[in-house]
């Protein structure tokens, strides 16, 4: 890691499905905090900032990160908030450490699904002069993308639904109570997304501690998740600017990721990885992006189970955004799954012996913002 | 210790009631491209892009960052979004700090824009920061909120009226001299005792205006900047700090900080002074560009910056102390009160605070100097930024 100041991540807590309203969205982020800091095995005395990643418009509130503050413990602390995605609070997060400014940091970020409907409040997110009157929501976007590949590769539609399958199984798995190895019932009603291919949008948090490697080494820390890479991209604001089969913006995020890292084949430097899959279609563009199959090879790794959970590189053990979708966090989620497994704390999902781990996280229209993250269980490299 | 980081480029709308002639985008885009050419670079030399914009209710468009990636040059870049409400302007000049005093990045560019002069009326927009079960009902807004702050300090330090209106003239005058002002006409204090009361204590001309324009600034490494030779003012002193959400947190029994002071202001500005080694801000400090957007919170805003003792702030200014001229400006461009395009405001007390320490700031200029400070507000005065640049 390049930074002046190397880091790592010393706790996480995932409450990737919060059921039902029975408690408020402060009484939530107070609970996953609280989770994090004892993962960590430290205390909210021992946070110096804090950055959360919050969603005015489906909070339905404007500036949310006003409510979030005390829960997560802002009240006298340097908190600031990163609504363009959760996981721009890691990277910010990882950035304020890494400078050497601050030697603990908390990153918090939730999806709530109050909002009457979640694809209204999206599509306020578009143009307002052209593409709001579509209307386009995310899902919408995702499935234009979705049907650009289908239409390059026909043979992809058998092709995801063993990838769904994979994931479903997956999270069945990793969370039982909560995902069903069945197919979901939620259509979205979006062409190519056929019931069973995406999940319906549910309510949850995520919450992680990072860490300077002074604060590890006087503290003790026996398992960190330490940040090997980071990486960060958009695409262009408007969809039509886009060819929509290719993901240039992740393919960059990954070369920066990957830089930092000294990692130069992918395929065999992780032992996990966790990719955005709103649909299985991403996944697919993802694996292309990150470096681990072309779409030549899809069907071939998709066929001898590559990336299944007993395959040499298991994606998305936790059944990833597929089988548990709170849309606004679910990015954060997948950091926060790789870092649980580097520090082997994963639970039911759990690889043994992990080392190294790959996180992708996207957000907004057709994977618009793409951020990667490469974790590692041994510190490694020089600081800049 | 992390590596310098200098200001190369500034970048602000001439701020007006409304921008016809541009959209939100093309707003973004006019700061970004002043501040480019200032900083003498294209927008393939920016490596990443801090985005600066606080509720999307005032600009009408969700997450409307994305419908900006295109004017900062964003694509394949670094790029996100920070919101501390009207901290958000100097949150993002932190943010893009970070991204350099870390090591990831040697060339960063923050902006954004606002129209809040089109968004209708910024109260019933801002009325949706608060608590939706309790302080929404009332209905609280940002006005009222501050008025409960006035109130407060008049009877905790003997401020009147007449104190109020004397910021209004000295900033009036001010911004009457600073061509990006969005008030520009002068103003006596017999005018603003006759305006109109919004919510008492403060009146029509005690409170800012609804701007639209847009602010930019590029930030890189010492490194860069030498290698490139390129001329820059320094970042030598930044600092956070917040205050409780509810404002019933702050007043009677068992308060955690007075309504009537900015004790989390205060704590950022220690922090930045104790990172620039400003240990006298009275001596030390050259001008100042103090986020206050009505006349009342320059009070607390001045005496949290060191530059009065608590409760001392009017008499100072009585006497001359913080208008050009005097031993500490203080927002020398007219401030907050005078233009307040919510997303770039606490930036373009950064612009303008550096403007200021490098020699560039024209009529409104404060001789010699060479060490200022800038701060933001935002939330229900929640998020509180400063940051100390030197020439």
């Amino acid at each position: 890691m390049p930074y002046l100041v190397r880091s790592g991540v010393i706790g996480a807590a995932i409450s990737p499905c919060v059921e039902g309203f029975q408690h408020s969205l402060e009484e939530v982020l107070y609970e996953v905090t609280q989770r994090a800091l004892r993962d960590a095995g430290i205390t909210i005395e021992d946070i110096d900032g804090i950055v959360v990643g919050g969603n005015d418009q489906y909070d339905g509130r404007a500036i949310s990160v006003m409510m979030a503050s005390g829960p997560v413990g802002g009240v006298d602390r340097d908190i600031i908030s990163t609504p363009s995605a959760g996981e721009h609070a890691f990277v910010m997060a990882t950035m304020r450490v890494g400078s050497g400014h601050f030697r603990t940091h908390l990153v918090v970020a939730w999806s709530p699904t109050e909002a009457d409907s979640l694809a209204e409040v999206q599509r306020l997110a578009t143009d307002p002069y052209f593409h709001r009157r579509l209307p386009q929501d995310e899902f919408g976007a995702h499935a234009m993308q979705a049907n650009v590949l289908l239409s390059k590769m026909p043979e992809l539609g058998e092709l995801v639904r063993k990838i769904s399958a994979k994931n479903r199984a997956n999270g069945a798995q990793a969370y039982p109570d909560l995902v069903s190895a069945e197919l979901p019932s939620y259509d979205a009603r979006r062409y190519p997304l056929e019931p069973g291919l995406v999940s319906a949008p549910v309510n949850g948090a995520v919450a992680l501690v990072i860490a300077s490697e002074d604060f590890i080494a006087e503290h003790g820390c026996k398992d960190v998740a330490w940040i090997a890479g980071q990486g960060w991209a958009t695409e262009a604001a408007f969809i039509g600017d886009r060819d929509l089969s290719q993901a240039p913006a992740l393919v960059e995020a990954a070369r920066q990721a990957y830089a930092e890292a000294g990692i130069s084949e992918p395929l065999s430097a992780f032992d996990v990885a966790e990719v955005a899959d709103t649909s299985p279609y991403h996944e697919l563009l993802a694996y292309e992006a990150l470096g681990l199959a072309p779409r030549a090879e899809w069907g071939a790794r998709v066929a001898d189970g590559s990336f299944g959970p007993n395959g040499t590189l298991p994606v998305n053990l936790s059944g990833g955004a597929h089988a548990l979708n709170p849309v606004y966090c679910t990015g954060l989620i997948r950091i926060a799954e790789i870092a649980l497994q580097v520090l082997g704390r994963a639970g039911r999902h759990q690889r043994p012996g992990v080392q190294a781990g790959l996180a992708h996280a996207a957000s907004g229209d057709a994977m618009q913002y793409n951020t990667v993250v490469v974790l590692r269980r041994d510190l490694q490299g020089e600081v800049r | 210790m992390s590596q310098r980081v200098g200001i190369i480029g500034l970048g602000q709308s001439a701020f007006q009631s409304r921008r016809d002639d541009a959209s939100y985008p093309d707003l973004v885009r006019e700061a970004t491209a002043i501040a480019l050419a200032d900083a003498k670079l294209e927008l393939d030399d920016i490596e990443a892009v801090v985005y600066s914009l606080s509720p999307d209710t005032m600009v009408g468009i969700g997450n409307a960052e994305r419908l900006g990636i295109d004017a900062v040059g964003a694509r394949n870049k670094r790029f996100l979004r920070i919101n501390t409400g009207g901290a958000t302007g100097i949150s993002s000049v932190q943010a893009a700090y970070y991204h350099i005093a870390s090591g990831a990045c040697d060339v960063v560019l923050t902006a954004g824009a606002d129209k809040v002069g089109e968004c209708g009326d910024s109260q019933t927009v801002l009325n949706k920061i608060w608590d939706p079960t309790y302080e929404r009902q009332l209905p609280q807004g940002t006005i009222t909120m501050l008025a409960m702050s006035a109130v407060r300090y008049m009877h905790k330090y003997g401020m009147v009226e007449e104190d109020m209106a004397r910021i209004v003239v000295k900033n009036r005058h001010h911004a009457s001299l600073n061509p990006n002002a969005h008030l520009r006409k002068t103003t006596t204090v017999d005018q603003v005792m006759a305006s109109r009361t919004i919510a008492w204590p403060i009146k029509l001309f005690d409170c800012c205006p609804q701007s639209s324009g847009g602010g930019a600034v590029v930030l890189a490494s010492e490194k860069y900047i030498k290698d490139h030779k390129l001329d820059a003012v320094w970042i030598t002193g930044i600092g956070h700090c917040s205050e409780t959400y509810y404002l019933g947190d702050r007043m009677g029994r068992g308060f955690t900080a007075d309504h009537a002071d900015a004790y989390a202001l205060g704590n950022a500005i220690k922090r930045a002074y104790k990172m620039a080694g400003i240990t006298d801000p009275k001596k030390q400090i050259d001008a100042a560009e103090l986020y206050a957007p009505f006349s009342n919170t320059e009070f607390h805003a001045i005496e949290a910056a060191g530059l009065a003792d608590l409760g001392q702030a009017p008499a100072m200014l009585r006497e001359g102390y913080f208008a050009l001229g005097g031993p500490t400006p203080v927002n020398a461009s007219g401030g907050t009160l005078c233009t307040n395009a919510i997303a770039v405001t606490a930036m373009v007390r950064l612009i303008e605070a550096a403007q200021q320490v490098w020699g560039r700031a024209g009529t409104h200029q404060v001789k010699g100097a060479k060490r200022a400070v800038a701060s933001g507000n935002g939330g229900d005065h929640q998020f509180f930024g400063a940051v100390v640049v030197e020439a």
